[in-house]
Order: C-alpha cells, then sequence, then structure tokens
C-alpha cells in the first residue's frame, strides 16, 4: 500500500505481555474516523516551550496585562462601518466631556484666555475642539486646561488608533477580495485541466485497447504507448486524490462527479488494455510501477475513506473506482 | 502472515523490529504501532500508544489512519509468527 518502512514485531501481544512489558486496555483513544497527523517533517509536532518556572510565571503576569494586544484583537474583528461609527461616537462622547470639564473649577476650555461656559456656543466648541484633536489638526485656537488636558490626550491615542484601523481594514478588504479571486480563478483553471487531461487519457488508452485487439501493430509500440499513458494518468490521479483528501476549497459537485466518472471511465479502459496485454509478454518495469501507483491511489477513494461526505451520486462513483483498483493491483 | 501483510511487507525498507526497539521507543512520535488484531483483543490488551487497524479494514482505513507512505510503522499481531 506504499508505506515505506514497515517493520514487523515477530513476537507479537502474546510475547509482549509475557516478557513483562506494560500494556494498555480498552478501546483506540482516538475517534475512528480521526486520522492521525502524518508524523512526519511535513508536519511536525507543536513544540511546547519549556521555560524556568520564575520567568514563566512573569509571563503569566505579563499575559495577563495584555489588555493592549486584546484591545487590538477586539478592533480588529469590528467591521469597518462599525469601527467609523464608534469613532465619530467617540468623538462626540469626548465633546461632552470638554464641555463638562468647564463646570470643574480652573478646568475646560479657553478661547483667548476666556473661559467656555454651559452655554450652548460652549457645547459647538467643545465638538470642534473634540474633532480637531481626534483628527491630530491641533489649529490651537481653543486651549484645554486641567482635567480636559488629559482627556485630549487620551483621545488623540484612541482615535487615531481607531482611525487607523478603520483605514487599514479597507484596505486590506480589497486585498483579499482579490486573493480570494486569484485563487478561485486558479482552481477552476486546475479542475478543467484535469478533466481535460483525463478525456486525454482514456482516448489514449482507447487507442491502446484498439491496437491490442487489432493485432497488427507490433506490441511494442502498443506497450510503451500504454506506458507513458500510465505515467500520465497515475500524474493526474494524485491530483485528483490531493483534491479529495485536502478538501480547503471543494469542488462544486457537478465538476467532481464529472471529474470522478472520466476517472472510473479511464480506469475501467486502463483494466481492459491490462487484461488485453498478448500472454508473455511481460510488464516492463515502469507499467508495473506506474499501475501500482494507479491502484495505490485509487484504492484510496471510496465513499467511507475519503475525509468529506459527498452526495450519494458521487460516492456511487467513488465506490466504483474503489472497486477498480482492487481489480488492477 | 496473511496475504495483506505479505502485500504490506512487500516494500523496499521492510524489517523486522525487536521488542526492545519498541520498548525503547514507545514515546518516540516518529514511530507508529499498528495492532492488526481484531478490536476485541486490543481492548484486552495492546502496546501503549498502538492504534488498531484490524486486518480486516487494513485496506479501507490505513489510507486515513496513516496518511504519510513514509512514517516508521511497527507491525503486530497475536504472537511469534
Amino acid at each position: 500500500m506504499g508505506y515505506l518502512k514497515v517493520r514487523h514485531y515477530h513476537g507479537g501481544i502474546e510475547d509482549w505481555t509475557q516478557s513483562g512489558s506494560p500494556f494498555q486496555t480498552g478501546s483506540m483513544p482516538l475517534p475512528i474516523a480521526a486520522p492521525i497527523v502524518p508524523k512526519s517533517a511535513a508536519a511536525p509536532a507543536p513544540t511546547e516551550v519549556v521555560r524556568a518556572p520564575a520567568l514563566s510565571r512573569l509571563t503569566e503576569i505579563v499575559h495577563q496585562w495584555q489588555w493592549g494586544s486584546r484591545l487590538v484583537e477586539l478592533i480588529d474583528r469590528q467591521s469597518t462601518s462599525r469601527l467609523f461609527m464608534v469613532w465619530i461616537a467617540l468623538t462626540i462622547f469626548f465633546g461632552m466631556g470638554y464641555w463638562a470639564a468647564g463646570l470643574v473649577h480652573h478646568s475646560g476650555l479657553y478661547e483667548e484666555g476666556r473661559r467656555l461656559d454651559g452655554s450652548l456656543h460652549g457645547l459647538i466648541s467643545a465638538l470642534y475642539f473634540s474633532f480637531v484633536t481626534v483628527t491630530s489638526v491641533g489649529y490651537g485656537d481653543i486651549l484645554p486646561r486641567g482635567i480636559a488636558r488629559v482627556m485630549a490626550v487620551a483621545e488623540a491615542i484612541t482615535g487615531l488608533l481607531i482611525f487607523g484601523a478603520v483605514i487599514s481594514k479597507f484596505v486590506s478588504r480589497r486585498q483579499d477580495q482579490a486573493v480570494a479571486e486569484i485563487h478561485r480563478i486558479t482552481f477552476e483553471e486546475r479542475l478543467d485541466r484535469i478533466q481535460t487531461n483525463l478525456l486525454m487519457v482514456l482516448s489514449e488508452l482507447q487507442w491502446v485497447s484498439m491496437m491490442f485487439a487489432d493485432k497488427k501493430t507490433p506490441v511494442e509500440r502498443v506497450s510503451a504507448r500504454l506506458e507513458s499513458t500510465a505515467l500520465v494518468f497515475a500524474g493526474e490521479l494524485r491530483t485528483v486524490h490531493y483534491l479529495l483528501y485536502r478538501p480547503q476549497q471543494a469542488p462544486e459537485e457537478p465538476v467532481l462527479a464529472g471529474i470522478l466518472a472520466g476517472l472510473a471511465s479511464a480506469l475501467n479502459t486502463l483494466e481492459d488494455c491490462l487484461r488485453a496485454v498478448p500472454d508473455g509478454y511481460a510488464r516492463s518495469p515502469v507499467l508495473a510501477h506506474a499501475v501500482k501507483t494507479l491502484s495505490h491511489l485509487a484504492g484510496d477513494i471510496c465513499a467511507t475513506c475519503v475525509p468529506t461526505v459527498y452526495a450519494p451520486t458521487l460516492t456511487v462513483w467513488m465506490d466504483e473506482i474503489h472497486d477498480i483498483a482492487g481489480r488492477i493491483a | 502472515m496473511t496475504p495483506e501483510v505479505a502485500q504490506i511487507s512487500d516494500e523496499p525498507q521492510v524489517g523486522d523490529i525487536s521488542r526492545e526497539e519498541i520498548v525503547r521507543r514507545l514515546n518516540d512520535p516518529k514511530l507508529t504501532i499498528v495492532d492488526v488484531l481484531p478490536h476485541e483483543s486490543f481492548e484486552a490488551a495492546h502496546i501503549p500508544g498502538a492504534i488498531n487497524i484490524p486486518m480486516a479494514e487494513i485496506e479501507e482505513r490505513a489510507g486515513t489512519l496513516l496518511p504519510d507512505p513514509a512514517a516508521e510503522i511497527a507491525l503486530y499481531c497475536a504472537k511469534f509468527t
């Protein structure tokens, strides 16, 4: 089945328990359908960073105080329009705050040395000052004093942070759209290519099968063609296999049905070709290897072994592919 | 050995593995230990950390449970074979 490093423990469980080695009882610790993550260099297990106890306590404390990064994450989760609304609301809220700060002695906003009072003019000026501060324009025609200074600093910081997030979100949204579109186009082209190539493989195999039946063309020529076709076929099958086992982007069901149907008929024809190879004519190593790869890959395609659950129309094709794989093995 | 095991073992880097090596490498994540006995015997006793793929299900499930053909695998069954 293609495994390269299989070794056999001849003693079996009997030898194991008799030798006094520890053994476990009970059923398998992992759910039956869950595949084991390949334990190879391609997918390294997450390594745990070992830290000294004191250091780890310190990092824990720092981690608990990471409200700054949590705030950034919180901002990141919001939509652009919502963030913009928050930004406006923040500005108005701070404007009201400056206005209220005017009630405290020696505090609030001053225009040309005169303190702004609680009138309507004072409220409008406070809102104006808030917008000037949050956009970091800072004309300087109105000056904060006392507690209003602290508020102005806080407003400038939070305002810039949120406004920056709005801008970056706006830009990255466009980028995400473009990347998704590129992915979609590439994927569709790939599916098209698989279908076309499977058709080509099918017609080649049909020719081979015809020539074998015809018995006019020399066997060497026909089998050389069968060899190369089988190699191309194995490559295509590998792609389909990949598609079914790593469905980050699953093809639409009609497309997948088309691919599987093409695959099944090509495999069927291959089976006929292999049967039609004249007696006494041994399979070349290349052909034998290609057929082995084909049967191994196609054997993995069945309704119960692929990780995703597909519609019944697709599973019928998959099971047929699986059956043919068993026959050509 | 049944035909399936013969077929699996019919590969380049095949060999035997001793009990000592398995004991030594029980916690080695690179070595996957596979119990090819039926579920009942697996439940009764198995090597710690082994996974169970009964002989009858090897064809169906080996592909999903052991997707990496380059992984090191140690097979065992009931007794001396």
